[in-house]
């Protein structure tokens, strides 16, 4: 009996995206990426430190004023400034998504490798987990992880990780498979070269740009995810600022002050696009 | 365009028009102590009694009661030629078998001392163990509804609603939507409208939409936020009634950090109940000057001047329990900061909203105050174990039309889940026992006085916001009542404008 | 005899895995439940009676009617021999048979995944043609939509369709179930999202079938234009495309909780989320359950595509 039992036809497209995926961003488009990941990530780490108001500080007799007021972007419902919060939100919902990010790619791409070099059983074990996993609703995973602890950030981003990992796994050990198998690999091989060498030099290299697009849209899906728990009430406590509790806060607000709700939206667009402008598109 | 067409053909209302009633309740199950509130506000079920707008407890499935001069057997003469939604006649057989069903299930039947529920001819013969005035309020209350036996299954579970209101199930999915046709043979007589539904809408939001693009008539629970929208729009008529419920903050007063009177009354000068009304609420009536509401009747103080907020006071009267301010501007006492949890829950979503304002609030005289947004069952549990220390959330004092039963639950001597904890107060437990006994409104005044003046001054529990109920209808239907104690929405009394 | 020899082996192993799900679900579910903090027996009374009727009374009679107070062991090998047995029990809160609620809320929750993936594949041609021209702006210009369509929550994405659809054009019912007009909306909600994806995928696809050598050699035979995406591109690109279907799917039967929740549509993600917060073991497991093999089902399916497109597609990879 071979492989099939465990693996799923997933990985093809992920083995594809990942050569289509191979970069020659155009110059500018690059540029254009690390100057907007550079104001953006700036106003995220350095915001905090220059804006002088209290992201908690609550004026209810200020509430939702409009742009351009004492507080240059308004206030929130409960009349926080909103620049202050967002610069805080920012701060935090990046540092959320980076960390459950680095959680879910670390060791997906790890065990993805160890999959494809290793091979026989401890690959079909590793196939076979990852394929459970993946037939768990990823919402209960998160719901079940943050019970044990609510509304504190590590499970939150733990919770998440456990359901983003699978694709990290899937797409290196499909992508690793194809790599080891070439020619220059086997070369390298019998010039002496040991298996750290072939990791760091050869095979991580071929594997970024295709985990960086991904992870980028998994920074994004980390951010949106932490919103949606929100909106079950159980993701961020208040009065702490996040980006995608921030959405849920001032959702029922949508009609009085729309430009509130979208302006946490833009700067994960922003986040988002940055990234992926750095990571991808290929020159025609 | 030719889109639209289609669409807006396939969308316009026929003649026969059915109305649509949208609100957040969703059904979770088919036994009455579940989802009989829905059954009885769409008016598919019935039950003994009912109250008006004032909340007098009047007729419905008994046209009149007595009592004995002891107090303790009561006599319901059941309404004359009802019948159930199948044709079978309502019998007092079928009622008592029906109580009886309801005294050892989950509803508010439970907290009446009854002895025997017997059939006695057409009378149903209620017999108790004790004096108990309110008895008649119970019998309002939606698990004490009256099913026909064909509901049940063999081992006795409802699977189906037959009842005997104006209104019979036609489809049923749960947990979100009933279908209603008018039952030709309701006792009351024929009813205008033939048909109706209920579909259960969480967000309020969704239910805003729902009243501006017409696929909804009659909205209940609209969001503060919506309201002065949807009060905008000429198709709509808004109304907003206030209820006999309140916001509170539950404390644990019989921990250290709240067992001083002085703290309590510190807490609740150091709330702005007038700016949470105002920006969080959207309506400046509902900041609560006193637990009972305006909706309560003799319960609530009509003289008493609103709380206004005076952190100078609060900040003194913390002082003199022995808190001073440390170094980060959080109070010590002993070397312990005050630093306090607050639990709510979101079912309600301006709880967390108002969670939040009362932490930045308490903030300000050094109150460190951690929010956590739970499951509202951990207040319940919390307060078992002792561990809870301060809880948000809203309190009914209308599940049995006579607050006198929630009372009796959530202050009692042991204090209540939703109530009092760790506190008692003798003169209060006394005026609760005599309100027990006592059928005069005139008599019972004082002593309902002296209940809100106690919790007044010991505030057990600081009362925050009162509750609303905030309903859009369509301006096409006629006879729209609220009614402040949601019993019933009131279909029987609704019409088309236009059929006329 | 080879191709159906190799079916059966297919078969077998999906097979498995779902009798795997199964007995993983059935413990994780029970194991998971019980270990997490909080009183099952309050939890279950306030889903059923709500927060104004809940009391410790109730929870106190809630525990002696579903005998939550018998030993750990004891109450799992009773949850084992009930799913061996196909019996899913009933739920703790509504008390009816799982098996009819799932029937209820599986056919809706079809529905709506059904009605998302067939709006979700007009992101396809716009993929292959911004993959035709990768670098162009229309490249660009579904990028960034991708970007910005995933940078907005799902309910906020509804609630714009709402208002749109509903208030200011007036075509379609903003929330309820029923209709298939009732349906459009919640559909196109996750219908975005998944066509965000299913572009960017198309789109590489396609761009990386024009790097190919065999459609650099058919452009230098002098096909040009439609004629020769639609001979060598398409049935190339197709491959990934519908691969990716394949996760898709899944994503949106158990994605959509959110999407149900705002539109008040009768799901099954909706009752998962519910049944958690209630700690309604049995109706967690239910769902599940039908979920996890929802996903071998598709899977399956999937497989067969796929070597239906490309039958040089072995067993073996």
């Amino acid at each position: 009996m071979n492989s099939t039992v465990v693996t799923s036809p997933t990985t093809d497209i992920h083995a594809a995206l990942a050569q289509a995926a191979r970069p020659q961003p155009s110059r500018w488009a690059q540029r254009l990426g690390w100057g907007l990941l550079l104001v953006v990530s700036g106003f995220a780490l350095l915001g905090p430190w220059l804006i002088s108001a209290d992201p908690d500080r609550q004026d209810l007799l200020n509430a939702l004023a409009p742009f351009g007021g004492h507080d240059w972007l308004g206030t929130d419902p409960y009349g926080r400034s909103m620049l202050a919060r967002l610069a805080h939100g920012a701060q935090l919902s990046f540092l959320l998504a980076l960390l459950t990010t680095l959680m879910a790619v670390v060791p997906g791409v790890l065990l993805g490798i160890v999959a494809a070099w290793r091979g026989g059983w401890l690959e079909k074990a590793l196939v076979a987990l990852a394929d459970m996993i993946m037939a768990l609703p990823g919402l209960l995973l998160v719901l079940l992880v943050i019970a044990f602890a609510p509304g504190h950030f590590i499970p939150l981003c733990l919770g998440l990780a456990l359901a983003l990992w699978v694709e990290f796994f899937r797409i290196s050990r499909a992508r690793s498979a194809v790599i080891l198998q070439q020619p220059y690999i086997e070369a390298t091989r019998m010039l002496g070269f040991g298996p750290g060498y072939i990791l760091r030099r050869l095979l991580l290299p071929a594997l970024a740009p295709t985990l960086l697009t991904l992870a980028s849209f998994a920074m994004s899906t980390a951010i949106i995810g932490i919103s949606t728990l929100s909106a079950i009430s159980v993701g961020v406590r208040p009065p702490t600022a996040e980006l995608g509790s921030m959405i849920v806060e001032l959702l029922p607000y949508y009609a009085e002050a729309p430009a509130l709700v979208l302006l946490p939206s833009l700067l994960i667009f922003l986040l988002v696009l940055a990234l992926q402008l750095i990571s991808g598109g290929r020159k025609s | 365009m030719l889109a639209a067409a289609l669409f807006g053909s396939m969308l316009t209302p026929v003649s026969a028009r059915t109305l649509n009633v949208v609100g957040p309740w969703e059904m979770t199950g088919v036994e009455a102590s579940q989802s009989g509130y829905v059954f009885t506000r769409m008016q598919v079920a019935e039950t003994l009694t009912a109250a008006d707008s004032q909340g007098h407890i009047v007729p419905q499935l008994a046209t009149a009661w007595q009592v004995s001069e002891d107090g303790l057997r009561w006599q319901f003469q059941l309404r004359e030629g009802v019948s159930f939604h199948d044709g079978t006649p309502l019998t007092a057989d079928i009622v008592a078998a029906e109580l009886q069903r309801a005294h050892q299930g989950a509803g508010v039947l439970k907290q009446v001392p009854v002895k025997a529920i017997r059939a006695e001819g057409s009378q149903l013969v209620i017999e108790l163990e004790r004096v108990f005035a309110p008895l008649p309020a119970f019998l309002a209350n939606y698990s004490t509804l009256i099913l026909a036996p064909s509901s049940y299954t063999a081992e006795g579970k409802v699977s189906q609603i037959i009842a005997t209101g104006p209104y019979q199930i036609q489809t049923m999915t749960l947990p979100l939507k009933l279908e209603l046709k008018r039952n030709e043979h309701w006792w009351g007589g024929k009813v205008a409208i033939d048909s109706a539904s209920y579909l259960a809408v969480g967000k309020g939001e969704t239910r805003a939409l729902m009243a501006q693009s017409g696929e909804a008539d009659l909205v209940f629970s609209l969001l503060p936020v919506s309201v002065a929208a949807l009060s905008r729009d000429p198709r709509l008529h808004t109304e907003v009634v206030t209820l006999p419920r309140t916001r509170m903050l539950k404390l644990n007063a019989g921990s250290a950090l709240f067992s001083d009177v002085r703290v309590r009354q510190a807490l609740s000068l150091a709330l702005d109940r007038q700016g949470m009304a105002r920006a969080i609420l959207r309506n400046d009536k509902v900041a609560a000057n006193q637990l009972f509401s305006p909706a309560m009747g003799a319960w609530h103080d009509s003289q008493l001047a609103p709380i206004p907020r005076d952190l100078d006071k609060a900040r003194a009267l913390l002082a003199e329990a022995g808190w001073q301010a440390g170094a980060d501007g959080i109070l010590q006492k002993d070397g312990q900061p005050f630093q306090v949890k607050l639990l709510t829950y979101s079912n309600l979503p301006e709880l967390p909203v108002l969670a939040t304002a009362i932490q930045a609030q308490l903030r300000e005289v050094g109150i460190a105050v951690e929010v956590a947004v739970g499951n509202s069952s951990e207040i319940v549990s919390q307060h078992r174990d002792g561990v809870l220390q301060m809880a948000l959330f809203a309190r009914n004092f209308s599940l049995v039309p006579n607050p006198l039963g929630t009372l009796l639950q959530d202050y009692g001597p042991e204090g209540g889940d939703w109530g009092a904890m760790g506190w008692s107060d003798a003169q209060m437990q006394s005026s609760l026992q005599q309100l027990q006994v006592i059928t005069d409104a005139a008599r019972q005044a004082p002593l309902q006085q002296q209940i809100n003046q106690t919790l007044q001054q010991q505030l057990p529990v600081i009362p925050v916001a009162w509750s609303e109920l905030a309903v859009a209808a369509s301006r096409q239907l006629e006879g729209v009542q609220v009614d402040p104690y949601e019993l019933s929405y009131h279909l029987t009394s609704l019409r088309w404008k236009s059929e006329e | 005899m080879l191709r159906s020899s190799l079916w059966g082996t297919v078969l077998l192993g999906r097979a498995l895995q779902a009798v795997l799900v199964s007995l993983l679900v059935g413990s994780l579910c029970f194991a998971l439940m019980h270990s997490l903090p909080g009183d099952p027996a309050m939890r279950i009374a306030a889903g059923r009676y709500g927060p104004d009727a809940m009391s410790l009374q109730a929870a106190e009679s809630v525990r002696q009617e579903l005998g939550l107070e018998q030993p750990l062991l004891q109450q799992y090998g009773r949850a084992l021999w009930q799913l061996a047995q196909f019996d899913l029990g009933h739920s703790l809160v509504t008390g009816r048979p799982i098996l009819e609620e799932l029937q209820v809320q599986l056919g809706h929750s079809l529905w709506l995944a059904l009605a998302s993936l067939l709006l979700s594949l007009l992101g396809i041609p716009l993929g292959i043609i911004a993959g035709a021209r990768a670098g162009g702006w229309l490249d660009r210009g579904s990028q960034a939509l991708a970007i910005g369509v995933r940078a907005l929550p799902p309910f906020v994405l509804g609630l714009l369709l709402m208002w749109l659809f509903s208030i200011q054009l007036g075509w379609l019912p903003p929330a309820g179930f029923g209709s298939w007009q009732h349906l459009l909306l919640p559909a196109l909600t996750l219908a975005l999202g998944l066509a965000a994806l299913s572009c960017r995928v198309s789109r590489d696809a396609m761009a990386e079938v024009q790097q190919s050598a065999y459609f650099t050699f058919a452009r230098h035979k002098g096909l040009r234009g439609l004629t020769l995406i639609q001979r060598h591109g398409l049935r190339n690109a197709a491959i990934p495309v519908v691969a990716y279907l394949g996760v898709q799917a899944v994503y949106l039967i158990e994605g959509v909780v959110v999407v149900e929740s705002i539109f008040a549509y009768p799901g099954i993600g909706h009752a998962m989320v519910h049944a958690i917060i209630a700690r309604d073991v049995p109706m967690v497991q239910g769902t599940v359950l039908t979920l996890g093999l929802l996903f071998v089902l598709i899977n399956l399916l999937i497989d067969a595509a796929c070597r239906w497109i490309d039958p040089r597609q072995g067993g073996t990879r």
